[in-house]
């Protein structure tokens, strides 16, 4: 154990901007990369950790010093960096064990084929991030308490259930999704609609009342609202209001706006060479799937954006950002400041399926979910900070927390991953653990219900 | 150089991953001097006028006036010789 610590503390030394871009070469000269294809993917991932970091430190050092100041002044303590989930994106493929994620996967998706327990490929390589994500939260909770080679056994464990149930997820979803975009032989296998589970039992009250249930056109509504919808402008706005609650003067309130605004719009930029220098794997598997498969009818799991051409989605989601930011100051124990993470999708996405696109009941229900992420975003901060600093996938000054308020599928990741806390007399995450459980049960027998009804009535 | 740009929700995962497997099919097609561009979804209407082709993700009920690319294909693999071709055709 020890000589294997001493490895594993060198490459982590070396920093994720170098150890992760060897791990990605050696990983794609497995699927057969050409070695000149390899060495320019891996330099591009090399170039998206320090360009994220470099980013993430400018954003600190622009939004925390407002949120200090903002403290200072009124005595609200918003003391947690919102990095969004590009930041989370990035810490988790600096994980160690990060890249073991893509044969498991692979894999339990192959022997859930094989033995006609799901009709879902899961082809999103990309959120394979999400189960790292899972994984080393689950470390971070489990090793004081068990130790940690069990931790790492249980967070391979947690992440592999994660893995089963985004293809039932995808499984049971596919009709209604289908419905609602009009592409067939797609589905959504992204965990984000796991949050359903939560909204259930909310959604089968809103249903009763009838007011909450005249259609509405969104597509206006949202065409209205259309300039606030673009990151930068988002941005800006918050960057102002953070200036004017601090006390800042105008020209720093400006300045304070276009740096936000600067941040929201080059996260995706930067974040994007990421999947860039990921496509080449991520394409072999792929391939390697449909020839594994051929001549089964299979859906193909793919991340939300095919759906982002609903109206209801942009809408709720620009709603919900006033209603984040009250939420943030008004939640007892909520400690971030929404920023990056304040466009949230996953809030806004899971109303949208189990609504099937109700403008108002998908409004009432984000209202009702922004606490759930805020909390889980609190809780989080301390793990996510510790091992973006330990990997130096992020730099940011010594007592600054970072990380995200649109965590996606919150519950299921906070519950699955603190349960272990229960060993301890803490039985919150047990009991959320088994809310998120009973409201996904329920909430899968209607899904499967209306399939049934679906076949025949054709 | 003909632009040609994709579009998703977030501008990052699902709109690179199409343009990382198109602009390897026409490199393996050695069309070298067509640029596939990931853009944010909201911000299409900036973009779409320096474009020969648009590349949705999304179910397009808009009218553009230059064509409009099935994205999923390139994602599921279905059809995806026939999006190819017409990608080609628009850049001619």
């Amino acid at each position: 154990m020890d000589f294997l610590g001493t490895v594993i503390n060198y490459i982590l030394n070396l920093g994720a901007p170098v150890f992760v871009p060897i791990i990605m070469l050696l990983a794609g000269l497995i699927v057969r990369m050409k070695l000149r294809d390899g060495i320019s993917a891996a330099i591009t991932l090399g170039v998206a950790f320090v360009g994220m970091s470099m980013l993430i430190a400018f954003m600190v050092g622009a939004i925390g010093s407002a949120a200090q100041t903002m403290m200072e002044r009124t005595g609200i303590e918003l003391s947690i960096v919102d990095g969004g989930w590009t930041t989370m994106a990035n810490v988790s493929w600096a994980w160690p064990y990060a890249f073991l994620m893509f044969p498991l996967q692979v894999g339990v998706n192959i022997l859930m084929l094989v033995f006609k327990k799901t009709n879902t490929f899961n082809a999103d390589l990309w959120n394979v991030w999400g189960k790292i994500f899972t994984a080393f939260i689950v470390v971070a909770v489990a090793t004081p308490i068990v130790g940690g080679l069990i931790a790492l056994i249980l967070a391979f464990l947690i992440a592999t259930l994660q893995i089963i149930l985004e293809l039932n997820s995808g499984d049971i979803n596919q009709q209604r999704i289908e419905k609602l975009t009009g592409i067939p032989g797609v589905t959504c296998t992204h965990r984000m609609l796991f949050f359903s589970a939560i909204y259930y039992p909310f959604d089968l009250l809103l249903r009763k009342i009838p007011a909450l249930n005249k259609p509405m056109d969104a597509a206006t509504l949202r065409s209205k609202l259309g300039i606030f919808a673009e990151n930068h402008v988002i941005g800006f706005l918050l960057g102002v209001t953070f200036g004017l609650i601090a006390g800042y003067d105008v020209p720093a309130i400006l300045t304070l706006g276009v740096q936000a605004a600067t941040a929201l719009m080059l996260f995706p930029m930067i974040s994007k060479l990421f999947m860039q220098a990921l496509s080449p794997i991520s394409e072999a598997i792929s391939d390697y799937m449909n020839k594994r498969f051929a001549g089964r009818k299979l859906f193909v799991g793919l991340d939300w954006p095919f759906m982002g051409g609903a109206s209801e989605i942009w809408f709720t989601v620009i709603v919900a950002i006033p209603f984040t930011l009250i939420w943030s100051v008004i939640l007892p124990g909520n400690k971030i400041l929404p920023f990056a993470g304040i466009i949230n999708i996953a809030l806004v996405v899971p109303a949208y399926i189990l609504t099937k696109g109700n403008t108002l009941r998908m409004v009432i229900l984000a209202i009702i979910g922004v606490p759930f992420f805020l909390f889980v975003g609190t809780q989080f901060a301390p793990i996510i900070t510790d091992l973006g600093l330990a990997t130096k996938a992020i730099n940011i000054p010594t007592n600054q927390l970072i990380s995200n308020s649109c965590i996606d599928a919150p519950i299921f990741t906070y519950a699955f991953s603190f349960i272990w806390q229960c060993l301890q007399g803490y039985f919150l995450p047990l009991f959320l653990a088994i809310y998120w459980c009973v409201g996904y049960f329920f909430y899968a027998r209607e899904l499967r219900k209306e399939s049934l009804q679906n076949i025949v009535e054709q | 150089m003909k632009k040609i740009i994709v579009a998703c929700g977030s501008g990052v995962a699902t709109s690179q991953t199409v343009a990382s497997k198109v602009t390897r099919l026409l490199k393996e097609k050695n069309l070298n001097n067509i640029k596939i561009e990931v853009v944010d979804l909201k911000s299409v209407d900036t973009h779409i006028k320096s474009s020969a082709a648009y590349i949705a993700i999304t179910k397009i009920e808009k009218e553009y006036p230059v064509p409009v690319i099935n994205g999923i294909a390139f994602l599921t693999g279905i059809n995806m010789d026939l999006e190819l071709q017409k990608i080609i055709d628009a850049c001619k």
